[in-house]
């Protein structure tokens, strides 16, 4: 099977680390970027079949990010996985266009069958 | 096992005839269709999470609360997608419903802490009892007694509420603080102390607003003009700390020795020690929310002290009578307040104010304060270690000053004061003193043992005090449960949670194994039951010993009945949890659980009557299977109808390999399904015919009266829109089942292929006519029998969701027959679930038929093979 190229946009390096550790392993490729501005450049530079994306960062926030992503890649899916546990939020992400809103923590399976989820979806429509 | 839904996916995903447009939409359409099934299981069992923790005396925070009605509200929105996705346009009005019950719902989880509009720093002149909100009690009662009373306290300013509120939204804190407590996502002590780090470190980072230091700074100014050498002690005063319901006593930190100009470190400090692990940990056991907590904080001048310590205006532990407790040591008083050093002590008595008894301790240390503010502490000279720490004169002077804050403020209390070198008494803190009444119970149990020839078991541990007597009954089995008389003594091997269901009818329970911590010793502590957990023996001895009397204070099981010695238990009602955050979970199920669109062909079911989260996923979950089974879909796509000698109520869709070829493309007879997963699902549902619903007793005609009162679509006359509803989507070795039968909704589904560890079977089902109680006896007596054939079980509430996996083909066809069996024969069955005799008969019943099931099965099984 093709490797998943995964764009995984978050502030926190942790996070980030322990993600990207856990997905390799599970054969995904995955790029990151530590904000939103670093997200934009990054799927103009290259393709992605998924980006998993943090709300609150500093500057620019998730959700203008999400709106710049589907501005200039429309059918590129976009799943939030975020600590902002806030209806507000959800709706907002969910009416721009992002496959689904998942809270932190979430375990490596969920994640990974979500974005199998969001990519199957794409090639379908 | 993969996600549930994995398998089909890969179905659609590797389609032999997926070439055209027709065949690329429908796959969509099963695509969306699936992802909806998974977002309504998902969505259906946090909303029995919920249901259950409500009810529960489980410990969880807000952010547990928050999480779980995003987590709920993320999956029915999902839905929404994905149904508006299968027939674009035609739902986008569930949107806007959706948005509105969901803004609704955050309403209602809002904290109360208001917005900040007050003084940032209100200086001690300013502030009275009234000024509580701002600053909270701790500052709050030293403004009321310096102002009202004209007693001395410390000069100084409360960094107020309003302070604070200022200082989380402006920096964004308030937002960080919630995410960083929703992603520690834990109550376990070690995660807690890195949240506590993590938070602690967030505080010092985040900015502090200008006109707050500012403030500061000039407050700071006006003091110092009084004292060049000016120290300070910055104590927390959070909203609520010293409260009646909540002390969080010794929970918040003071920094002593303060300079002026590092306060605000020291207010940050004392602001994090709101999110210690200790901290935390009391606020979860209490139910308080973490995100309603506000620090307000003191700025006092220090005081130095020659000697200080604490009054206690009545004895806490009312051994005393009509007593006053004074407490003293040289130097700071910080030592007797965290316990560390052994005090003089004075008890007066305080009506004629004489000394009553004192206690001149060996002092060793004491605790003095240096040049640059830190407290240290230094070894007492020899011959100054068993002089009193303050004279009489002081002594007089302490009990006039109490008793008058006692007057003012009419409660006991629970005082702090030091005496300055130059002889002044400066109060420091006072609050009002809480006195323990948790030993009350077991004082009130007899203790003497007339009886101890009757002994049969001694040296029992109490898990819940109490003194009680009556019929031993032994509880193994859910039939003895229905069977437990009133008032019995419960006896049983485990201590299992479920035992809760008859623990309030019980005189007192007595269990071979499980512990006092468990969750069963909660409940009976809760209810005020005697009970003994982990009584080595205890079947063995007592199961022939008729009747028996327990008794917690002597730790022994007496045979007989001492009724004269049992005084009479009160019978406490249960109380509910009522604390902050149960209370906000529970405000918010209204907007998520109720289902009150229930009735498929009526006009009222539109999206505009959903007023709940729950009818959405009703509303989407009916729409989705009508737009996946709808007429005049794609020939490629088209359901068929399922025939056997004559037209039947199901439905299906072969995704592949699930049905031979037919030239009918209507109908599909019974003998075209070569789909090795919906077989043996299918003589599971037929091969024992139905007997119908149940006959109804009375009183569970009376239940389903009631139900139906609440319930427009259970009213008499409704009867035909009750209809059987039932479809089926399979492929070579897959099956999914959605059907409805009146109120009961159920899915089963099944993979059994080559490969054991992407094979399995799921079977769920929801719903039912009759009360909430019967159908939970329901659940369990299902659950109970699924578990005897191999299935992990999870009943929430009246739901029960079971599954089977990483197993042969063969067990999973075998695990279809069963959950079919079961789909036909226990519909409608919580209606007479409060008979024991109808359920030990029913379960008798279903196992012979699980019996006879499997047996024709694994032979009809030989003679086809598995070629089919």
């Amino acid at each position: 099977m093709k490797k998943i190229r995964l764009l995984l946009v978050d502030d926190e390096n942790d996070f980030l680390n322990a993600y990207v550790r856990r997905l390799v392993r599970r054969n995904v490729d995955v790029s990151v970027a530590c904000s939103g501005r670093d997200a934009i450049e990054a799927i103009k530079a290259a393709d992605f079949d998924v980006v998993v994306l943090d709300v609150m960062m500093p500057g620019m926030n998730g959700l203008e990010t999400l709106r710049q992503i589907k501005d200039f890649s429309p059918a590129l899916p976009v799943i939030i996985l975020t600590g902002h546990a806030k209806s507000e939020a959800l709706i907002e992400g969910m009416d721009c266009g992002a496959f689904d809103y998942l809270l932190k923590p979430i375990g490596t399976d969920d994640l990974y069958y979500k974005m199998l989820d969001a990519i199957r979806s794409r090639t379908l429509y | 096992m993969r996600s549930i839904f994995e398998i089909i996916s890969r179905v659609v995903l590797h389609p032999s005839t997926a070439k055209d447009d027709e065949s690329i939409q429908f796959l969509a359409r099963c695509e969306n269709f699936r992802l909806l099934l998974a977002a309504n299981n998902k969505a259906l069992k946090i909303m029995a999470e919920m249901s259950e923790e409500a009810r529960s005396n489980d410990l969880f925070g807000m952010s547990h609360v928050r999480s779980q009605s995003l987590k709920v509200s993320a999956n029915v929105r999902q839905m929404i997608e994905r149904l508006c996705r299968m027939s674009p346009g035609k739902y986008d009005t569930l949107k806007d419903v959706f948005n509105v019950i969901v803004m609704d719902m955050e309403k209602a989880l809002e904290s109360s802490t208001g917005q900040c509009c007050g003084s940032l720093i209100l200086s001690m002149d300013q502030i009275s009892a009234d000024s509580i909100s701002e600053t909270g009690s701790k500052m709050a009662m030293l403004g009321e007694i310096r102002s009202k009373l004209g007693i001395r306290v410390p000069e100084g300013f409360s960094i107020t509420a309003s302070a604070f509120l200022s200082f989380m939204e402006n920096s964004g804190l308030d937002d960080e603080i919630n995410r960083l407590i929703q992603i520690a996502d834990s109550n376990d002590l070690n995660d807690l102390l890195v949240l506590e780090e993590n938070i602690k470190h967030a505080i010092d980072l985040a900015a502090m607003p200008t006109e707050l230091e500012d403030a500061i700074e000039k407050y700071c100014a006006d003091l110092l003009a009084g004292v060049p050498d000016l120290r300070l002690a910055i104590r927390s005063s959070a909203l609520g700390e010293d409260s009646g319901e909540a002390s969080f006593a010794g929970q918040f930190i003071s920094v002593l020795g303060v300079l002026p100009e590092n306060i605000i470190d020291s207010y940050r400090a004392v602001v994090a020690s709101m999110y210690s692990a200790t901290a935390m940990t009391y606020l979860l056991n209490k139910g308080l929310r973490e995100d309603e907590l506000i620090m307000c904080v003191g700025c006092l001048e220090m005081i130095e002290a020659v000697a200080g310590g604490v009054i206690y205006t009545s004895d806490p532990i009312g051994k005393n009578k009509n007593a006053l407790i004074i407490s003293g040591v040289p130097g700071h008083p910080s030592s007797i307040v965290d316990g560390s050093a052994l005090a003089d002590t004075w008890v007066m008595d305080r009506t004629d104010r004489t000394l009553r008894d004192v206690f001149i301790a060996d002092k060793e240390w004491q605790c003095l304060s240096s040049e640059n503010g830190e407290i240290y502490r230094v070894k007492m000279c020899e011959n100054r270690r068993s002089a009193p720490s303050i004279p009489y004169s002081a002594i007089t002077e302490l009990v006039e000053i109490a008793l008058r804050i006692e007057k003012h403020f009419n409660c006991p209390q629970d005082i702090e004061w030091v005496k300055s070198s130059d002889g002044q008494i400066y109060i420091l803190q006072c609050r009002p003193l809480s006195v323990t009444d948790s030993q009350r119970n077991v004082e009130q149990i007899p203790k003497k043992d007339e009886h101890e020839s009757h002994v049969i078991l001694r040296n029992c541990i109490p898990a819940s005090h109490g003194f009680a007597c009556g019929e031993v009954v032994m509880v193994e089995t859910d039939d003895d449960m229905f069977n437990f008389p009133d008032g019995a003594v419960l006896l049983t091997y485990n201590a299992k949670p479920r035992l809760a269901v008859i623990l309030p009818r019980a005189a007192a329970l007595i269990s071979e194994h499980g512990s006092a911590t468990g969750h069963l010793a909660n409940v009976a502590r809760e209810f005020g039951i005697p009970a003994f957990i982990g009584v080595k023996g205890a079947v063995k001895n007592l199961s022939e010993a008729r009747v028996v009397t327990v008794n917690t204070a002597t730790g022994k099981i007496y045979k007989g009945c001492f009724e004269d010695q049992n005084p009479i238990r009160e019978k406490k009602p249960v109380l509910p949890q009522n604390n902050p955050v149960t209370t906000a979970l529970r405000n918010t199920l209204p907007f998520i659980v109720p289902l009150s669109l229930t009735v498929p062909d009526s006009s009222e079911f539109r999206p505009s009557n959903c007023t709940s989260l729950h009818d959405i996923t009703r509303y989407c979950h009916e729409k989705a299977v009508a737009e996946m089974f709808r007429k005049n879909a794609m020939s490629a796509a088209n359901a068929k109808r399922l025939k056997g000698e004559r037209l039947l109520q199901y439905w299906l869709i072969d995704l592949g390999g699930g049905t031979s070829s037919s030239v009918d493309d209507k109908y599909v007879s019974l003998s075209d399904i070569s789909s090795n997963t919906m077989k043996s699902l299918w003589i599971g549902m037929t091969k024992i015919p139905w007997d119908g619903p149940p006959p109804v007793q009375a009183s569970g005609l009376i239940s389903v009266i009631s139900e139906a009162a609440c319930n427009p679509a259970l009213a008499p006359g409704m009867s035909n829109d009750l209809g059987d509803r039932n479809y089926f989507i399979v492929s070579r070795n897959y099956c999914n089942l959605q059907s409805r039968f009146g109120f009961h909704f159920c899915t089963v589904e099944g993979y059994a292929g080559d490969d054991p560890d992407e094979n399995y079977a799921f079977f769920q089902f929801t719903g039912g006519g009759a009360d909430k109680s019967r159908r939970m006896i329901r659940s369990w007596l299902i659950a109970g029998i699924l578990e005897k054939q191999g299935f992990i079980v999870d009943v929430k509430e009246d739901s029960l969701f079971a599954r089977i996996e990483g197993v042969a083909a063969e067990v999973v066809e075998q695990a279809l027959a069963v959950a079919g069996y079961l789909l036909v024969h226990t519909r409608q069955i919580d209606m007479v679930m409060s008979d024991s005799n109808a359920y030990r008969n029913y379960q008798v019943k279903f196992e012979q038929g699980i019996e006879a099931v499997l047996s024709s099965y694994s032979s009809q099984n030989s003679e086809h093979g598995r070629s089919l």
